[in-house]
């Protein structure tokens, strides 16, 4: 896949930009984020990864627009982030429950709607749409599915159609014109491993590493599933309140989690059957060198769990 | 057994049917969103703030008729109160929305308070323009709140088609325009606007067809047939039906059943209308229900 479905502009441009970015929810007791800056290029995928209430999902609703910042600046795409969201420039995947599964639509319907609701009444979803609309079914395997109820998916199969949908979003102008559409610039993934196991999981990272791999979309992932980030993306970002960690998972240390997780390293999700334990900064790991979070296999053995990890040292 | 052509012949049943047709376009159109959003308590409160705006009109009506303005343009179940009764309801709706949307009050605390201050308003008003009345020497109609609550299809003149159908068709043309963007917001209202719908817009919207629709039905049948055919078809519809398409075509033909078997009861039974629709769509709903068990 290539040319008009691929995201359009230039690699290394900055999609996602934080500039000293804090935000207090009102009447909360003190600031769900503070002094944020980070930048996310065009192509890259970032997790965000932190505990609950750490700022993750506040950090995601910043960039879609639908908070503001207490102080600082978010810009998406060059542009106010409210704006390039009804522009309909980024696709957002929500936690699944979101959606009224009731409804009495078909799996593409509801991909449909994010390509084809700036479609005017009087005239129909045009062939292009409906063709780009295939496509995304077909990249996250539900073509199968088209004709299905909403309803009645599986977990793992109604996250790929929200991920179809989100590959639907139609920037204006696109689509209801009847033109050729493109992958929008940024998707942005809010805890998308809730409620799936962990057969469905290990898919769900196929299909994100397919989606970046053909459309070349910049990736926002919000997740509390250190696997899940550090098998995915190229980095990562540790946020509770303050960004404590913006770089490679790779170079991720269990010092910096212990920092992020405040000390409950035990309690992070993925952690587990993961090789994981401390050593002081720029000190080599006589086993992996720095921890190796991109390695996912569970290992055996005494040291294999989180709970040896970062308070014991190696 | 009644003969359908009788209907037909009857002259008040004529223009109770072309009425009632126009309350079927209207209630089915807005019926599976009211049944899937569960709004059905909301088009209890808006048609409750009705009797708010029912004594505004009624102390508006005997004040200026006391200080002398002819009131003839006011009278009780005329236009101007119907305008007056829209306003205030559709203000209620807003105010609605607002609450649900803007404080962390939770919604249907929002319609129960609304819902009963109205009432209670309604009431009040009601009240002191008797008193008004009285004091004034002002002839003054009594409205009873029977009429209200139930209504009668069959009072309703060729007058009230004519309003009756241009309002049905207003809500539908208004529904049909917005129908792609107000299925995404309510189908996912929390993911909708990050893809740039915009939600408060449909939110708003969506409130102020429900309450000229429930308003509008409210005038021509009654509280309660009112929100039956509100409520009824939808969920009939819903039992009977799996896509947008067919669940709305199932929601027109039960609305159409129940108008005329209501109406057909009504005349053998020599009763109101409302109550038999309101009836024969409970039953229509038990044997949806039955069908999709079975």
């Amino acid at each position: 896949m290539s040319g008009p479905h691929q995201s359009a502009g230039e690699a290394g441009e900055p999609i996602v930009e934080f500039e000293d970015v804090s935000f207090a929810y009102p009447n909360a007791e003190g600031p769900a984020l503070e002094g944020v800056s980070l930048r996310v290029r065009r192509g890259q995928r970032l997790g965000i990864l932190g505990p609950n209430g750490g700022g993750k999902s506040t950090l995601l609703k910043l960039a879609l627009g639908l908070l503001s910042p207490s102080s600082g600046r978010v810009r998406v795409l060059g542009r106010d982030p409210g704006e390039a969201r009804a522009l309909g420039l980024v696709g957002y995947v929500p936690q699944k429950t979101t959606a009224e599964l009731g409804f009495p639509l078909t799996v593409t319907q509801v991909a449909t709607m994010a390509a084809a609701w700036r479609v005017p009444a009087w005239r129909p979803v045009p062939g292009a749409v409906r063709e780009r609309v295939r496509e995304m079914l077909d990249l996250v395997g539900v073509a199968d599915l088209a004709q299905r109820a909403i309803g009645g998916l599986s977990g793992g199969q109604l996250q790929r159609v929200m991920i179809a949908r989100a590959l639907l979003a139609a920037p204006r102008g696109e689509g209801a014109g009847g033109g050729a559409m493109r992958a929008p610039a940024l998707l942005a993934l809010d805890e998308p491993m809730v409620g799936i196991d962990a057969v469905g999981q290990a898919r769900f990272a196929e299909l994100l590493q397919r989606v970046h791999r053909e459309l070349g979309v910049t990736i926002l992932i919000v997740s509390h599933d250190l696997r899940a980030i550090a098998a995915g993306c190229d980095e990562v970002a540790c946020l509770a309140r303050r960004l404590h960690y913006h770089a490679s998972p790779t170079g991720l240390t269990p010092r910096v989690l212990a920092e992020v997780f405040s000390h409950d390293v035990a309690g992070i999700a993925g952690l587990a059957g993961m090789h994981i334990h401390a050593h002081g900064p720029g000190e080599a790991c006589p086993d992996t060198g720095p921890v190796g979070l991109s390695v996912s296999a569970p290992r055996g053995g005494a040291r294999g769990g989180a709970g040896g990890g970062a308070g014991g040292g190696s | 057994m009644i003969n359908p052509l009788d209907m037909l012949r009857d002259p008040f049943m004529q223009s109770a049917l072309v009425t009632g047709l126009a309350l079927v376009a209207l209630c089915a159109s807005v019926s599976v969103l009211v049944v899937l959003k569960r709004l059905a308590f909301v088009g209890q409160g808006v048609s409750h703030s009705a009797f708010g705006g029912i004594g505004l009109a009624a102390v508006l009506s005997v004040g200026l008729a006391g200080a002398g303005v002819p009131t003839g343009w006011l009278t009780q179940g005329g236009v101007v109160e119907f305008v007056i009764v829209l306003a205030f309801c559709v203000g209620a709706a807003l105010l609605m929305a607002a609450i649900a949307d803007r404080t962390t009050l939770h919604v249907d605390t929002g319609i129960g308070l609304l819902l009963v201050a109205s009432m209670a308003l309604g009431g009040v008003l009601v009240e002191a323009s008797r008193k008004i009345a009285e004091a004034t020497g002002v002839p003054v109609g009594v409205r009873s709140w029977e009429s209200v609550l139930f209504g009668s299809l069959a009072s309703n003149g060729w007058n009230d088609a004519i309003i009756a159908w241009g309002v049905a068709l207003a809500v539908l043309l208004t529904l049909w325009v917005i129908r792609r963007p107000l299925v995404f917001w309510a189908f996912d209202e929390q993911a909708s606007p990050a893809f740039g719908v915009p939600s408060r817009r449909m939110s708003a919207i969506l409130m102020v067809v429900l309450a000229v629709v429930v308003v509008t039905s409210m005038k021509l049948a009654g509280v309660v047939p009112a929100t039956a055919m509100l409520v009824l078809p939808g969920a009939i519809a819903l039992k009977l039906g799996s896509r947008m398409g067919t669940v709305t075509a199932w929601a027109v033909v039960s609305g159409v059943v129940g108008l005329l078997a209501g109406l057909m009861c009504s005349m053998a039974f020599d009763v109101q209308p409302g109550p038999c629709i309101v009836l024969i769509l409970t039953a229509l709903f038990g044997v949806a229900a039955a069908v999709r068990r079975g």
